[in-house]
């Protein structure tokens, strides 16, 4: 089975994005792999350790600077892993859901030749700009079914039977392949990188695919400014009084 | 002189189980909003499925049309048959802009539409500013504020859910208009779904209007009983940080925060949780927060409106006594 995984990097979500003069302060930014994208490698890990001849692919839009987070993949239990980089255009990777999703289009059906992959996975979204939309449109340019957020996946032959969260409750979905999966938090627990796994990843190869990617984005950002959540706190002395504030001044009960 | 109509919005109903979804309705109601600023719109809503339109009585907002497609094919959400009654209506009726709630439904269908409408998809809220309309939204754990604005001249957004009342036209005209069943026999590629396991009892957390949540201060899964008990007193729904699903107290499905669900209350009860900028991200919509903590420093009253210092154990049974007697005297 070919299973194809996309990554993508963010700010890790402990660290501190600035506001400096007027622009988004990056400097004390730790990178990391989206956390999703680790529950989305991890299902894929597992599904080639279950089933034979299985290979899993990583994709990803990373800098040469961010190459260990791609050793990471590889450590997790990836084959091979590929910087995704647009030739061309102006910036050397989209930050628009459309052109991000276009350009990994792109690099999977030029690395896959005329076949598709039977599975890609996703992360869900984001943590950064939790968009949610680059599996779903990946799906859509591949020719691919697509499910987004799973929380649980079984394959019995040719059926793919997963489900996912929906507001009070669960759907339970069954699709063919080839199919493009997003992961949600529940799918599994991502495992620890033994040392001796990271050794061996240092062997994997991390590759170069460029595309070409000339088209418009969607979408452009337009704006950007840190939000002052600050409020001030009234504090209450006990709950006769919070009852009364809620009801009476609030007038929320 | 009759002015040309220049936006043609069609807003999209969404049910389930036969009740068309809150969230959807007031999205109507949000767009007749922005419909009624820019005084060059038309509003339209496309309701797909069998579902009893009595429901919707008094509820909207406006005049406008609403398309039903009746068929029983769509009573359950089918990614496929759902974006082809839609993408359909859309280009039939040469609407510009296609509205959804945020929901589960709508993050599977939306993104896929955009492509194959070739339309720029925004999800936050409406700015409101006519043609251009662009959208807000938090980012990078809601500490940032962006802004994001469409190039193509079709757009479909996706509203996040709010607290604020929108000013909107009265109860109009609506009428009900049945369009034809789906012709084109589908490919079996496409996901279908088999099964939906709804949850007993409480509100889900990303649409209740009250949500009592709890942290690590919470101790143990057997104190998300006296979470349960505030809740269903408040007709809310039990929320949980990240600390609390991590543990095995609480399903992810409660989660509030980066990595679960983002919540816009009225009104939020943090019960022992920090306040972390992970959980923070999660209730940057909500509308008042009372924050119950032991720890008078901790940083969730740095973003509460009503703070309650004080042992969780010890402040919620009072407070449900309390809520009780209040209560049985409305």
């Amino acid at each position: 089975m070919n299973i194809a995984v996309c990554v993508c990097l963010v700010p890790d979500t402990a660290s501190v994005v600035g506001y400096l003069d007027g622009a988004v302060d990056y400097s004390r930014v730790n990178v990391v792999m989206n956390h999703y994208d680790e529950y989305a490698l991890e299902e894929a890990v597992r599904l080639k350790e279950r089933v034979e001849g299985s290979v899993v692919t990583v994709f990803s839009f990373a800098p040469d600077s961010a190459r260990e987070v791609l050793r990471k993949a590889l450590a997790i239990g990836a084959d091979r892993a590929f910087r995704v980089s647009c030739s061309g255009g102006g910036d050397l990777s989209p930050t628009e859901p459309f052109l991000t999703a276009l350009g990994l289009s792109r690099a999977i059906a030029a690395f896959y030749a005329d076949r598709l992959p039977d599975l890609v996975f996703c992360g869900k979204q984001s943590t950064d700009f939790q968009s949610a939309q680059v599996p779903s449109m990946l799906g859509e340019l591949l020719g691919m079914a697509s499910v987004s957020g799973i929380t649980s996946l079984q394959i019995t032959g040719d059926l793919l039977r997963v489900e996912r969260e929906i507001e009070g409750g669960i759907e339970a979905i069954e699709v063919t392949f080839p199919a493009v999966l997003s992961a949600e938090k529940g799918l599994n627990e991502p495992r620890n990188t033994s040392i001796r796994a990271v050794m061996e990843a240092r062997k994997k190869i991390v590759g170069l695919l460029e595309v070409s990617l000339h088209e418009e984005p969607f979408v452009v950002m337009s704006g950007i400014e840190p939000l002052e959540r600050k409020k001030i706190c009234c504090f209450v002395p006990d709950e006769h009084e919070l009852l009364r504030v809620l009801s009476h001044e609030c007038n929320l009960l | 002189m009759v002015t040309a109509v220049m936006n043609k919005f069609l807003v999209f109903l969404e049910q389930r189980e036969g009740i068309v979804k809150p969230s959807s309705i007031s999205v109507w109601n949000r767009v007749q909003g922005l419909a009624a600023l820019d005084g060059n719109s038309v509003v339209s809503g496309i309701l797909a499925g069998p579902v009893e339109i009595g429901q919707l009585d008094g509820a909207l907002g406006g005049d406008g049309v609403i398309y039903h497609a009746k068929e029983d094919g769509l009573r359950v959400y089918n990614q496929e048959r759902y974006s082809r009654v839609i993408a359909d209506l859309f280009e039939r009726e040469a609407c510009t802009a296609l509205f959804f709630a945020d929901t589960a439904m709508t993050r599977d269908m939306a993104p896929r539409l955009s492509v194959r409408m070739q339309a720029s998809l925004l999800n936050g809220n409406a700015l409101g500013e006519g043609d251009a309309a662009g959208v807000s939204r938090r980012v990078y754990s809601a500490s940032f504020l962006a802004s994001f604005v469409p190039t193509r001249k079709l757009r479909i957004y996706i509203l996040s859910s709010s607290v604020r009342v929108v000013e909107f036209p009265d109860g109009g005209r609506i009428n009900f208009i049945d369009i034809e069943p789906l012709q084109s026999t589908l490919k079996d590629l496409f996901p279908v779904v088999r099964r939906i396991i709804m949850g007993e009892g409480p509100p889900d957390v990303a649409e209740a209007r009250i949500v009592v949540a709890g942290g690590r201060g919470m101790g143990g899964v057997e104190s998300f009983a006296l979470l349960e008990q505030t809740a269903l007193l408040l007709g809310g729904a039990v929320g949980a940080s990240r600390t609390a699903v991590d543990a095995g107290w609480r399903p992810h499905a409660e989660q509030i925060g980066q990595t679960g669900k983002t919540v816009a209350p009225v009104l939020y009860f943090a019960c022992g949780i920090s306040g972390a900028v992970q959980h923070l991200a999660g209730i940057g919509s909500a509308g008042v927060v009372v924050a119950i903590n032991s720890d008078r420093d901790a940083p969730i009253f740095n973003v509460a409106d009503y703070g309650l210092v004080g042992d969780v154990h010890i402040v919620l049974p009072k407070l449900i006594d309390l809520l009780k007697e209040f209560l049985k005297k409305q």
